[in-house]
């Protein structure tokens, strides 16, 4: 898989336009993705998924095939998500995530009940990711948002797998309970529970 | 707070049922347990934004409007020698706005253009001219000179031929005079090693002997004053017996010639 990546990588260094429209049809998606989990903004997400590729092609030259592709895009991007990420967090904005915002994450649903149902979970994930510590809500959204395998996250973030897993587990622990002890100060301590029975997800 | 089951099954990549299982049983962690269901499910249902179209047609026309690093380093010659072309101009500058240490290097490179030759001061000529080493040549010197001593010998062999000299009976009579002194050399040297061997042999001899006369005279003199301090003291005198004759100095406990002992050095 790596030295097919190199390949690719090789030719759009050599200014192959049809290997770079292979490399932005294959890691466009998933760039702007992990852009906009981490902006919650379509319009910082572009500007920094742009950024994102513009120091990948800079720097085509530096990736050595040893490790997926993927990784080594997020390994060159992590400062850039997290300085978004942080400014994002500083501005007081941010624990008010809008229905905007988490529109283009739903899928669409014929329910409207379920949708509004979905759209209300959503933004309370996200109010309890900023609420978590950084490098814990980063694993929880590369892994579970960006479906990123752990082997991959790991080389993204110079991490062991077993921190990678032990920090995917922290995270998840911490955003649940931070949003049942919400609903439980709220006084709607049941609603919690009605929403995980609604869910019925896995661990 | 759990117990920790969870997490070090969830580590050890047990599947969701064991995990469950435990929570079924465990108080602590049945409540960390459903926040995870819960947690996974919010997530579950959550898909990627699409990738505008308008950020696409962007990224396609990343290579038109910038360079890579390496791509900095062929055109920035070019540049100096504004030999590049206007496309490339741009996204050499676009790259250089973005990339400090391109930047950089290109400010380094411009800059060796910019430095003024050094002007040298007023005086520094007519100091050099008046500090130049003059070295003159001595008829020592000249005589020493390899080539001059070849010319020299070739000089001093043509005129001994000249003089009707034969080299080679010149050395046959040096060499036949020279063994007869050499001969007389060595007898000579062998005469001398006997007699200095002689007089080494007898000199060692005298001196071994009076050696052994001063240790002897040495312990007679005290084992005499022994014997007498031991006389007096078994008559009862009370008076102090006769000291032992002394140096003309007082200093040392025996006379003279005792402390005299000739040494010779070869």
């Amino acid at each position: 898989m790596s030295a097919e990546e190199k390949a690719l990588v090789d030719r759009c260094r050599q200014g192959d336009d049809d290997s770079w429209r292979e490399f932005v049809d294959r890691f466009g998606q998933k760039v702007y993705s992990v852009a906009y989990h981490f902006t919650l903004n379509r319009e910082d997400a572009e500007e920094l998924s742009q950024e994102i590729f513009l120091k990948t092609f800079e720097n085509l030259h530096r990736y050595d095939g040893s490790f997926p592709l993927v990784a080594w895009l997020l390994s060159l991007s992590r400062n850039l998500c997290i300085d978004r990420y942080r400014r994002r967090k500083r501005e007081k904005s941010f624990r008010f995530v809008s229905d905007d915002a988490v529109m283009p994450l739903l899928k669409s649903e014929d329910d409207p009940a379920a949708e509004a149902l979905k759209k209300e979970r959503t933004k309370l994930l996200f109010w309890a990711l900023a609420e978590i510590p950084e490098d814990l809500a980063e694993i929880l959204v590369l892994r579970d948002l960006d479906g990123l395998a752990y082997d991959e996250i790991g080389k993204a973030l110079e991490l062991p797998d077993g921190t990678v897993k032990s920090r995917l587990f922290r995270a998840r622990a911490e955003v649940a309970r931070r949003i049942r002890e919400r609903h439980e100060r709220r006084g709607a301590a049941g609603a919690f529970q009605t929403l995980a029975l609604a869910a019925g997800g896995v661990l | 707070m759990s117990c920790g089951e969870l997490e070090r099954l969830f580590l050890a990549g047990a599947s969701p049922e064991a995990a469950r299982r435990h929570a079924s049983g465990c108080a602590t962690c049945r409540v960390v347990g459903a926040d995870l269901e819960a947690a996974a499910g919010m997530v579950a249902g959550l898909t990627g934004p699409p990738l505008p179209t308008s950020l696409r047609t962007a990224l396609l026309e990343i290579p038109r409007t910038t360079v890579s690093c390496e791509g900095a380093e062929q055109l920035l010659p070019l540049a100096m020698e504004n030999e590049i072309s206007d496309a490339d101009e741009v996204r050499l500058s676009n790259h250089l706005a973005r990339c400090a240490a391109c930047s950089e290097s290109a400010a380094t490179l411009s800059a060796v253009r910019d430095l003024a030759q050094p002007v040298a001061p007023p005086w520094l000529a007519a100091r050099l001219a008046a500090n130049r080493p003059v070295r003159e040549k001595s008829v020592w010197r000249m005589l020493l000179d390899p080539k001059a001593a070849i010319a020299l010998a070739y000089a001093a062999a043509v005129v001994v031929m000249l003089l009707g000299f034969n080299p080679a009976d010149l050395a046959r009579r040096v060499g036949a005079s020279r063994l007869g002194e050499n001969t007389r050399a060595a007898v000579t040297v062998a005469e001398s090693s006997l007699t200095d061997r002689v007089g080494a042999i007898q000199e060692n001899i005298s001196r071994t002997i009076q050696v052994w006369k001063g240790r002897a005279s040495g312990y007679g003199r005290a084992a005499l004053t022994n014997a007498v301090a031991l006389i007096w003291k078994s008559s009862g005198s009370k008076e102090r017996p006769p000291e032992r004759p002394r140096n003309r100095d007082g200093s040392g406990a025996f006379r003279e010639k005792e402390t005299t002992i000739m040494t010779w050095r070869a």
